[in-house]
């Protein structure tokens, strides 16, 4: 797998009917973005690290390690998303968009990108997690799978 | 996500992924699974249905006796990380609509 392989992105497009201040409470302040993602500590600084913290599974610690990349107040918030088992396989991107709408709320556009074609990046992704939990047997297994 | 958590499920018990650890090393039926683990036949079979139903194996029927292996396509939900963060991000955004009704203006 060639190490330059094109990343695929997951972009999803909402309109609140909120005004852009208040949508980007919700994302930025750590206690209303505990309500609706996960527990945190974020602050809209660039260059702040912070994590999002799940409740860990057998094939997950649960964390999430993030750093701001970019703040344009009420219009767009960028940080790193990294996680997944072992070794941080999953390093992506996360970007909010704030657009005014003409009522007075807001679109909200969100893209994760980042994610490595599914099979190849997946497999290396799980591998590590893998190994660790039912064996060698299965990697290689995934590995002819993929 | 439903088909997901099936496969947690299953893949949660240590004797179900010993078993599953097992199949990758070949097919097998019930009595050389039960022969190598502490563990009773009937449970073992038990186990092996419920990998079943999580899709994780498969089995084929020779004369009296079923083998089982490991169906490699039974995991691809647990790797592809694009749907699972797909799914995530639809319930969150769902979450974060009801919290943007519940905030002061």
């Amino acid at each position: 797998m060639s190490a330059k392989a094109e990343t695929q992105s997951i972009s999803l497009e909402y309109d609140l009917p909120h005004p852009p201040v208040k949508v980007w409470r919700a994302l930025t302040d750590p206690q209303l973005l505990g309500e609706w993602l996960m527990v945190n500590d974020m602050r809209p600084l660039v260059g702040h690290s912070f994590t999002f913290k799940a409740p860990p599974t057998p094939w997950w610690d649960g964390i999430v390690h993030c750093e701001v990349l970019e703040i344009d107040l009420h219009k767009r918030l960028r940080y790193s998303w990294r996680s997944g088992p072992e070794s941080s396989p999953l390093d992506t991107v996360v970007t909010w968009t704030l657009t005014p709408t003409p009522s007075g709320g807001t679109r909200l556009a969100l893209e994760h990108s980042g994610f490595l074609p599914a099979n190849a990046f997946a497999f290396d992704g799980a591998s590590k997690g893998w190994q660790r939990m039912i064996g060698q047997g299965l990697t290689e297994l995934l590995a002819r799978a993929a | 996500m439903q088909r997901r958590d099936t496969v947690f499920r299953a893949l949660a018990d240590p004797s179900r992924r010993a078993i599953l650890e097992r199949l990758t090393r070949g097919e097998a039926a019930v009595k050389d699974i039960t022969a190598r683990f502490d563990i009773s036949q009937p449970a073992v079979s038990q186990h092996l249905a419920t990998l079943r139903r999580a899709g994780l194996v498969s089995e084929r029927r020779d004369g009296r006796l079923v083998y089982y292996r490991v169906d490699p396509n039974g995991l691809r939900p647990l790797i592809d990380w694009i749907a699972q963060y797909q799914a995530f991000w639809l319930e969150r955004l769902d979450r974060l609509q009801a919290s943007l009704k519940e905030m002061d203006e």
